[in-house]
């Protein structure tokens, strides 16, 4: 039996000879190197497949492949790491990398773009990097990856380069992401001078260490003698940094929508399965460290709940078809966010899949109707496509129909398990509370923008000359969009905890159990080992209301879809009307602000000339001192090689005369130190 | 029998004629002897000690340096050809080209 776990760098290296072969032979190939990105990622995915079964079948992988550095504290490798968690995760983004590389075959290929062996290394890159993340195994070997799928980002949305957009939406996603990153590296250094080690899993893994570092049976490094559990928040805050930057949450969810400007497959890749979803996936990743430090997971919380709401907010004035998507990504992360700060790491990573299909499904349904409109993105100029382009709205219909939260599409499910469970810790913990309240608010939002950009699009009489005559797409464009869709439909059946807990059905919460380790998994690392850990040192504890867990369960259900069904029905008063007419003037001075999200951009522009003194300080002191000291012993050294370099006569007597001096001088010192005289 | 000093004294003797010649002289003829008066105190002192200790080792290195000696000759002449080519002359303080 060949063992599938041999086979887990290949799925890694597979993009990444693609993004080679689409580097250097992609002008020579046919569609500029698409088939090879096809074919590599096809490959992945089946090898993902392969891992995840045999992971069903019970078998876990840890494993150090390669020490890159080592000293006498610690030693920096590059590992594996195969759970349940992390072979879920493969499958997704193989997943959806595959299919945004047949997409593009559609979105790039046909519609004549030029530089396309650029386009398709970029996603072949970004697709290994996401994947190196994936199975990274320390939390180092994460961050060197995380900073490569930030890369892979920078380069895919500035695809379009030659137009003012792109590169500088570019630029911002790289520099909002890596300002977050800068805290994550200063976490990276800090847990290796903490624990000497930066494994994520395992015996002498960190969150281990930590673990018993809180019992008193490790002697843990802090600075300034802080007491062990402070510093591990403030540890945990520091990582949480690059988390917000890259998951786009409030402050740093800038990037987000301006990043719209890349090619719309691209979009896809990132919100779905890639760079969005590398933040929530590193929190559940390293959940057992943040499980022991309560403070952090309520601030998660809040910050998830608050960015659901604002996100949302914003989405609803949005005129054009990708804004709206960007902004109800961000919301969506928010919830991920939550669950993951009210210690939910299943509804979490639930939400995460079904994110993922539902999510790469509305951007690549999007991509088909842009694609249908010439690119022209503004929904008031759509309406009506309903008729021209059934599968592109039949599937987008179930994707918004899951983003909205309605029964029984995906995103209900792990939508309502992540409020559930919010709100059952919140009845204990005010902090979680208010993060439940605002993510509970923005469910009618979510429903409201999310029909109003279907009515708009789909619904009507078409309001242009291009939505009364749409290009029609081909099979490459729907074939991704049928896979998807069926995926949005179903793939919250395979954790009905809900129904579970009512009718007492046994077994139909599969990823509760895969994510529990019933079909194996590494010891301490999964839901209930977790469970404990927030209930032993975080004191997380379900509540109820009226003393009975069938009740709470009720009324959570209930509140979450009666809201997401009355943001839909409010769009389908509002925006269900042959020629639909604009409803946010009626917002007034509101709409100003959400439209111009909140002023977030111009704040932070504004922060950041205040930072001009501090700035212009530092570049006196480089220019001044740092480049002052390099320049001054260069110049020392030049004055004195012109100096010396006198001696040099020409002259075959001076050069004699300096042999027998020196010969002179060696005698004397010989004599002197051995003592002659 | 000689006492070792007096063929040591006599080395330190050529050898200093040696170096004057080679720090003062300025024809490159000059200071081809110089250096063969040089290497012939060294021998002196080989040979001194050879007998002196009674073993053979120093005659051997002496051999040794005659025949370097001999090699150097042939080099430093042909350096003094060229030089006598180009500057018709063998004056050393004349070519001063190959300085800073």
């Amino acid at each position: 039996m060949v063992d599938a776990f041999a086979y887990v760098p290949a799925i890694v290296l597979l993009p990444f000879f693609s993004f080679l072969v689409a580097l250097g032979g992609g002008k020579y190939l046919p569609k500029g190197g698409a088939f090879g990105g096809i074919a590599a990622t096809a490959g992945s995915f089946v090898l993902s497949i392969w891992v995840a079964v045999t992971v069903l079948g019970g078998r876990t992988y840890n494993e150090t492949l390669y020490t890159w550095a080592g000293g006498e504290q610690f030693e920096l490798t590059f590992g594996l790491l195969i759970d349940p968690l992390s072979a879920l995760m493969l499958v997704i983004v193989t997943l959806i990398a595959l299919l945004v590389h047949v997409f593009s075959l559609g979105y790039m290929n046909d519609e004549g773009e030029t530089g396309l062996p650029r386009y398709y290394a970029g996603l072949g890159l970004f697709t290994a990097s996401m994947l190196g993340f994936v199975v990274a195994d320390n939390l180092l070997m994460a961050f060197m990856f995380f900073e490569l799928v930030g890369l892979c980002s920078y380069l895919l949305i500035g695809f379009h380069f030659r137009q003012e957009g792109p590169p500088s939406a570019a630029k911002k996603a790289f520099l909002v992401t890596r300002f977050g990153d800068y805290f994550f590296l200063i976490g990276v250094v800090a847990v290796f001078a903490t624990f000497g080690t930066a494994q994520f899993a395992g015996d002498g893994s960190f969150p281990v260490l930590a673990e018993q570092a809180l019992n008193g049976e490790f002697d843990a490094w802090t600075p300034l003698g802080l007491d062990v559990g402070t510093w591990f928040t403030l540890v945990g805050l520091l990582v949480l940094g690059g988390v917000v930057g890259k998951s786009a949450q409030f402050p740093l969810h800038t990037w987000l929508p301006d990043a719209m400007e890349g090619p719309t497959p691209v979009s896809a890749l990132i919100h779905a399965a890639t760079m969005v979803a590398a933040g929530v996936y590193l929190v559940a990743r390293m959940f057992g460290f943040y499980a022991l430090t309560p403070t952090t997971l309520a601030i998660i919380a809040f910050i998830g709940g608050f960015t659901a709401l604002f996100a949302a907010t914003m989405g609803v004035v949005k005129e054009e078809l990708k804004q709206v998507l960007a902004y109800s990504t961000i919301s969506q992360y928010g919830y991920m966010m939550l669950a993951l700060g009210a210690g939910s790491y299943v509804a979490a990573t639930f939400h995460l899949m079904t994110h993922a299909f539902f999510k790469a499904l509305l951007f690549l349904g999007a991509g088909s109707v842009i694609i249908a409109m010439h690119h022209n993105e503004n929904m008031w100029d759509m309406g009506g496509l309903k008729d021209k382009m059934p599968v592109t709205y039949a599937t987008f219909l179930a994707g918004s129909l899951a983003l909205a939260g309605i029964f029984p599409f995906s995103g209900f499910w792990s939508k309502d398990e992540i409020l559930y469970e919010a709100f059952i810790h919140g009845l204990n913990e005010p902090l979680l509370l208010g993060g439940w309240i605002m993510g509970l608010l923005a469910v009618p939002v979510t429903a409201f923008y999310t029909f109003r950009m279907v009515f708009l699009t789909f619904h009507g009489e078409p309001r242009s000359a291009l939505a009364r005559d749409p290009e029609p797409v081909r099979w490459n464009v729907k074939g991704p969009l049928s896979v998807l869709g069926v995926l949005a439909v179903v793939a919250g059946f395979v954790n009905m905890v809900p129904v579970q807990k009512l009718l007492g059905v046994e077994g139909i919460d599969l990823l509760s159990q895969w994510l529990d380790n019933e079909f194996g998994g590494i010891e301490g690392v999964g839901y209930s080992a977790y469970n404990d850990l927030l209930a032993t040192y975080a004191g997380y504890e379900a509540g109820t209301i009226a003393g009975s867990e069938e009740i709470t369960l009720i009324v959570a259900a209930g509140l979450g879809l009666g809201l997401a069904v009355l943001g839909l029905l409010v769009a389908w008063l509002l925006y269900r009307a042959p020629e639909p007419t604009e409803h946010t003037e009626k917002l007034g001075g509101a709409k100003d602000v959400l439209y111009n999200n909140y002023y977030q951009d111009e704040f932070q522009v504004w922060l950041a000339y205040r930072t001009e003194d501090v700035a212009g300080g530092a570049n006196v002191f480089d220019q001044g001192v740092i480049d002052g000291v390099v320049n001054g012993i260069s110049s020392v050294s030049l004055a004195g090689g012109e100096r010396v370099r006198r001696i040099q006569t020409g002259l075959v007597t001076h050069y004699a005369a300096m042999l027998t001096l020196g010969l002179v001088a060696l005698i004397v010192v010989l004599g002197v130190t051995g003592g002659w005289f | 029998m000689v006492p070792v000093e007096w063929y040591l004294i006599l080395a330190s003797a050529v050898f200093c004629i040696g170096l004057f010649g080679v720090l003062t002289r300025r024809d490159a003829l000059y200071f081809l002897m110089s250096v063969e008066l040089m290497m012939n105190a060294a021998n002196i002192n080989l040979v001194a000690f050879a007998l002196y200790y009674g073993d053979l080792t120093g005659q051997v290195f002496a051999l040794f340096v005659i025949a370097l000696a001999a090699a150097e000759v042939a080099i430093g002449i042909g350096i003094i050809l060229v030089l006598y080519r180009n500057f018709g002359e063998t004056d050393v303080t004349v070519p001063t080209e190959m300085r800073w």
